[in-house]
């Protein structure tokens, strides 16, 4: 058994990321469903170790088919991929702690879509981190009866729930590794190009062709930033956005992210292929793939506080 | 040895413990504003009334090391106006208070 450890050790870590990147409702769904049909205990505790086997080799070769298929997309390196797992998989750790898997999973996928510079953002995540350490605890926890999750095979003690909807879900991936590996790597967005107009305008260059991209109207994306931005702007004639104040693309990327987790993707499958319909003064979010749909929080832009001179404002209404 | 799936849940539990001592409802925001050069506000909306602002203010100035003010608003009540960017630091001292739970801040802009 101890020899076993030893060499599952890094499969165990691999699988830990790779949980990340599939954990989907359906999912789970499916997995209880085979935890039910698994239920004969010693039948699957010998054939457990070949599945193992099996198992190893199959998630290197899912983690190439990750990386292939965002070479497609982009030219990406081997390096920033490895660099956007670790990241999200700290990020997954903090902050999903407090909300279970599906938001951890989430976190990942926004970083998926996320415009290849995870690097920079590490930092800031870390603050919140500290915020968090509570969550990150428990998280860690969880972590730990990951690792745990094939040690009953040998012994002879019970399983535990955990670890037997974990084995469940490994049995699920090897299964079928296209759903595994395929699905969220769509995600990939083009990166939103910023640049500054003097001192005090900052344009985005490609806002009309992210709008597209994301299926929505200029409108209600422009609202959404100018009111998380607590700015003012405008699309000039060359269908670009001006924002009034200094912005830098990760900024404009952090915003863009927080869109698209609160009005692109679906909230129950995570599914970018969505309408927004507005229904009595309500945005709804209706799902292509799963059928869901949900309301949305309308935008508001709240409290703004007075920046501009206070004399110029009463000139103008006076 | 005993059977996890069988274990009793209490669905109710936290429905009977809840509401007791938190008086904070509802979403605080925490926003930030630009202003001239590289100068910024913070603007923190939805703590709740029954809160002294103004101590709360006090506070945060003190530990902050920065000026702020109470603003009333006819739509959105007590606002928080604290200069800089300090909207990690009223994060962490909101949670730290045990004013606010962590996923009762939402805190907009970039």
């Amino acid at each position: 058994m101890a020899e076993e450890d030893a060499i599952f050790d890094p499969t165990l870590k691999k699988k830990k990321k790779k949980k990340k990147t599939t954990f989907d409702i359906d999912a789970a769904l499916a997995a209880e469903g085979n935890a039910d049909t698994d239920g004969a205990p010693t039948n699957a505790a010998e054939s457990e170790p070949k599945e193992e086997d099996q198992d190893d080799g199959n998630v290197d070769i899912d983690l190439d088919f990750t990386k292939k298929k965002k070479k497609k997309k982009k030219p990406f390196n081997a390096e920033d991929l490895d660099a956007a797992l670790n990241d999200s998989k700290e990020d997954g750790g903090g902050e999903g702690g407090n909300q279970e898997d599906g938001a951890a999973d989430d976190n990942f996928d926004l970083d998926l879509l996320d415009f290849s510079k995870s690097k920079k953002k590490k930092k800031k995540k870390k603050d919140l981190d500290e915020l968090m350490a509570e969550t990150e605890e428990k998280a860690e926890d969880k972590e730990n009866v990951d690792e745990n999750s094939t040690l009953w095979v040998g012994s002879d003690r019970d399983y535990t729930y955990d670890e037997l909807l974990n084995r469940a879900f490994e049995i699920m991936r090897d299964k079928n590794p296209d759903m595994a590996a395929g699905k969220k790597q769509k995600f990939v967005m083009r990166p939103p190009q910023v640049v500054k107009i003097g001192a005090k305008k900052t344009s985005f260059a490609n806002f009309t062709e992210i709008c597209k991209m994301l299926h929505r109207q200029p409108k209600h994306l422009l609202d959404f930033l100018l009111a998380e931005l607590g700015t003012s702007g405008s699309v000039d004639g060359n269908s670009q956005l001006i924002i009034k104040g200094r912005f830098q693309q990760k900024q404009i990327e952090n915003v863009l992210r927080r869109y698209i987790k609160e009005y692109v993707t679906c909230h129950t499958c995570r599914s970018p292929d969505t309408i927004l319909q507005k229904d009595t003064r309500l945005f709804f979010l209706q799902c292509e793939t799963c059928g869901s749909r949900c309301s949305v929080a309308s935008i508001k832009s709240g409290f703004q506080a007075v920046t501009s001179k206070r004399a110029a404002i009463r000139a103008k209404t006076a | 040895m005993s059977i996890q799936n069988l274990n009793t849940f209490d669905p109710f539990a936290d429905a009977s413990k809840g509401a007791d001592d938190d008086v904070q409802d509802g979403l605080v925001h925490i926003r930030i504003q630009q202003r001239n050069g590289r100068k910024t506000l913070t603007t923190v909306q939805g703590l709740s009334s029954e809160y002294d602002l103004k101590k709360i203010v006090r506070a945060c100035k003190k530990e902050f090391a920065c000026n702020g003010t109470v603003i009333d608003h006819p739509e959105y009540g007590e606002v928080l106006q604290l200069q800089g960017d300090q909207r990690e630091n009223i994060c962490q001292w909101l949670t730290k208070a045990g004013l606010a739970k962590p996923d009762q801040l939402k805190v907009h802009g970039f």
